[in-house]
């Protein structure tokens, strides 16, 4: 008894070592990717070029004022120790692009591409699942054929071309975002299934006569769970990713066209800043995914 | 009998024409006096400010048009000044000084009176040097206050420290604020007002109640309900969209567009001719450049620019990048600009020939079908110009071919904006580069910034502490001898002159003036699109939509 409740404190010790791992982890992180990209839009060309420097209208005060206004982030340490000062007290800068506070842009932004992402998350999953299911009850070679062509196909079409064709189709972004994390999470969850469902326990089970469903609650899905739980993590990292091309090429108005128009724009405090965000949002769901899975299987063991 | 019933079928054919023309006439009332319906086009690109005064961008200058009322506009189809919140103005013989008398009873959106102290209000805030804006730099053409006096209930002077060239026709870019009422900048005396702003996604315009204007039948303008403005950067979207039926005008169509379209429906697109937009050449004649001494010796000849403007075949430019819909530049402005073009300047001729017989007189030789200079270099070099801009693109392939008839190996690069524009205005890392010059103003003393040696947009050499040319040094005259006179006829005569230096010396190597092509809806009645911006929507009080 006394050596279950040993047992089970060692679990909850290491559990939470492991979530303070994770959170120190993140916290580095989100730290070294904000100066990283800091540091790699200051030195990328252009950086201290502003177009309206262009304008045959502005006089050469003018010109001066936006040069030295340009000029202000030269000393990258300098701009990002202050960055993170202000940051703390709720103040992330101004967009030197859209001259907009970049709390301000993150805010009216954020909602669309959560609805964006949330819907083609949903739907890419739920249609991968559902495949990779069906391949691994049915066991056709032709089936498995046919929906390997179609991922295949997927994953060979650059995301950029799978927004052009919702824009030409007039379908929603979250299609385009489905297409694209679709094929990524097939394949695994096919692998997977296929995997377990040929385990001898699973074909006992099978010939004994229990229900499918039974099968898949009991005995398949206690079983991939955690290893699941890790693809999903994965999975948002490359919605994120893909948010970026589908935003901007089908105009929609969300954090991946405004990621996409700062970098055009070498607009320094709102890279900063979505950089530090969609590092903060990949690194939370890849950490829950790995503590969700090692609960699983700490349960499981 | 047959008299009578002659008689008869007389009156039953007048009472059918009587009610044939009652029908007509009603809908030819209902046209002229549709009103109501929604306006849906895009901007490309978010609106940085509401402020008029602040407005360095297309889509807040949209905007800035159709929400702002102006004591002057300039009329985009005729290109002459007219009336509107002033119902005279009068510029002093020393162009310091210019007076308005205002029209009365007329109000902001949000029902706040307009005043002269407004136009005081808004003078004074646009002049303010911190502003830093291309609409009040404008008016700046001396350091000193600018005063405004305010003589009578509806008349008031505006005195600047120096003479303003073409002064009252800077007032059209001028939008008057209101200085008391307590919705700022968002008050506006204009047609339409901002009802709703979704960042990112689009603009709300609805109509102005309490604005001044009436049609001629006595109607309250403007005549639609509210424009819808998109917030679209992407091209390909927008004509999609136009397509489907979702939008109801395209501003500016490139030449590509222009034809799929015109292939499909050629009633929805208008070809308005030469635009004021050029596109251009030009060499890095910059001495602090990081570019070997020789070429830069090449790139400040006149004879090495004449024969590369000679060598470069402008009709091909025009039929094969833009399909036809540009025209060949001879100079600084194009002959859209009615008045200040010089009608005796002629595009160069393309003749390789001639190109090499001028080369010739420089030194310059043919080796083995290689152009080599006095010293035996290889006339080799750099066009750079943006990435993603087709037509640019294609005109420096198209340069590259000519060019090496002649000889000259021409290596095409392209950059992405903000890199293009570090090594113009700041490395000067290039040898020759391809971009646009966008005119939004028909009056020469806009380009000071351009023309003048010591200027920061003198590309091709700027920021020059005294004239390195001679001929430099006469643009540099001549430009401001017409920015200091009031006399329309002698500021011509200097920038006629200023137009021929430019075409024989050929600092810009002017290459085509763009067509203005726009695409309207058979939706929209009473469109006229024009050469000057905004193209399409410039008569947007009297715009109607019919079908929503």
């Amino acid at each position: 008894m006394f050596w279950l409740k040993a047992q089970r404190e060692n679990k909850m010790h290491s559990l939470h070592r492991k979530i303070a791992g994770h959170l120190l982890a993140l916290l580095a992180t989100v730290l070294f990717g904000g100066l990283l990209s800091a540091t790699l839009v200051r030195l990328a060309p252009g950086f201290d070029a502003d177009e309206r420097v262009l304008d045959p209208h502005l006089n050469a005060a003018s010109t001066h004022a936006l040069e030295g206004a340009r000029h202000r982030d030269d000393n990258i340490l300098y701009f990002y120790f202050s960055y993170l000062i202000r940051a703390g007290h709720g103040d992330l800068g101004n967009s030197s692009a859209l001259g907009q506070p970049v709390r301000a842009l993150l805010r009216e932004r954020l909602p669309l591409t959560v609805r964006l992402l949330g819907i083609g998350l949903g739907l890419s999953w739920l249609l991968a699942s559902m495949l990779a299911l069906s391949a691994a009850w049915l066991r056709l070679s032709i089936y498995d054929a046919m929906t390997t062509i179609v991922s295949g196909g997927l994953l060979c079409l650059p995301a950029a071309v799978l927004a052009l064709l919702s824009v030409l189709w007039n379908l929603p972004g979250s299609i385009a975002i489905a297409l694209i994390v679709f094929p990524h999470t097939y394949r695994y969850a096919h692998n997977l299934l296929v995997k377990i469902y040929s385990r001898p326990h699973i074909l006992a089970a099978r010939a004994r006569g229990l229900s499918e469903v039974r099968i898949l609650f009991r005995h398949v899905v206690p079983v991939v769970m955690p290893q699941m739980f890790a693809l999903a993590g994965v999975s948002v990292s490359m919605a994120i990713g893909a948010a970026i091309p589908v935003e901007a090429l089908c105009g929609l108005p969300g954090i991946g066209a405004l990621a996409w128009q700062a970098a055009l724009a070498r607009d320094l405090p709102l890279l900063v800043n979505i950089t530090i965000l969609v590092t903060l949002v990949t690194l939370l769901a890849n950490s829950s995914a790995d503590v969700i899975g090692s609960m699983l299987r700490g349960q499981e063991a | 009998m047959k008299h009578r019933n002659g008689n008869f079928i007389t009156l039953a054919a007048l009472r059918d024409a009587f009610a044939v023309a009652i029908v007509c006439a009603g809908i030819m009332t209902g046209l002229a006096t549709a009103q109501g319906g929604q306006l849906r086009f895009c901007l490309h690109n978010e609106p940085k400010t509401f402020n008029p005064l602040q407005v360095d961008d297309d889509a807040a200058a949209s905007i800035r048009y159709l929400t702002g009322g102006v004591l002057i506009r300039l009329n985009r189809q005729t290109q002459q000044l007219e009336p509107e919140l002033a119902e005279s103005w009068k510029v002093s013989e020393d162009g310091r000084e210019i007076s308005f008398r205002l029209r009365s009873g007329i109000a902001f959106s949000d029902g706040t009176p307009f005043t002269t102290e407004d136009v005081a209000y808004t003078v004074q805030q646009l002049m303010d040097p911190a502003l830093h804006s291309p609409t009040g730099d404008s008016f700046r053409s001396a350091n000193g206050k600018v005063e405004t006096k305010v003589v009578s209930p509806s008349q008031i002077s505006i005195l600047f420290p120096a003479e303003v060239a073409g002064l009252d026709r800077l007032f059209d870019q001028v939008a008057i604020l209101s200085q008391n009422s307590p919705k700022k900048e968002m008050a506006v005396l204009g047609p339409f007002m901002v009802a709703d702003y979704k960042p990112g996604a689009s603009v709300l315009l609805q109509r102005n109640p309490n604005y001044w204007k009436r049609d001629e039948q006595g109607r309250r303008l403007p005549y639609l309900d509210s424009i819808l403005l998109n917030i679209q950067p992407n091209r390909d979207v927008e004509m999609l969209q136009f397509k489907r039926g979702e939008l109801d005008l395209i501003n500016t169509l490139d030449s590509e567009y222009f034809d799929k379209l015109a292939s499909a429906s050629p009633q929805l697109v208008h070809d308005a001719g030469p635009s004021l937009d050029s596109e251009q050449l030009w060499f890095n004649e910059v001495a602090k450049a990081p570019i070997p001494v020789y070429k830069r010796d090449w790139f400040r000849s006149a004879n090495f620019r004449r024969a590369i403007s000679e060598a470069i075949n402008r009709e091909d430019l025009s039929r094969i990048v833009y399909h036809g819909h540009a025209q060949p530049a001879m100079g600084p402005f194009s002959p859209a600009n009615k008045f200040w073009f010089d009608a005796a300047l002629k595009p160069p001729a393309y003749s390789p020939d001639k190109a090499l017989q001028a080369l010739a007189a420089d030194g310059f030789r043919l080796e083995n079908g290689t152009l080599k200079d006095r010293a035996g270099n290889a006339v080799e070099f750099s066009i750079i110009t943006n990435a993603g801009n087709k037509a640019r693109e294609r005109m420096a392939v198209l340069i590259q071919d000519d060019l090496q008839k002649i000889g000259i190996h021409v290596n095409v690069v392209t950059l992405d904006f903000p890199s293009l524009i570090e090594r113009m205005t700041q490395s000067f890392d290039y040898e020759a580069i391809i971009l646009g010059l966008t005119n939004v103003d028909l009056d020469p003393n806009e380009e000071m910034n351009v023309w003048l040696s010591s200027a920061a947009n003198h590309q091709w050499n700027p920021q020059q502490k005294t004239p390195e040319t001679p001929w430099e040094a006469e643009i540099d005259r001549l430009m401001r001898a017409q920015a200091s006179s009031g006399d329309a006829n002698k500021r011509k005569a200097a920038f006629d002159r200023v137009q021929e230096i430019v075409v024989d010396q050929q600092p810009f190597i002017f290459l085509i003036n763009k067509n203005a092509l726009s695409a309207v809806s058979t939706r929209v009645h009473g469109a006229a699109p024009v050469i000057l911006s905004p193209q399409t929507f410039w008569n947007a009080e009297r715009l109607t939509v019919s079908g929503n």
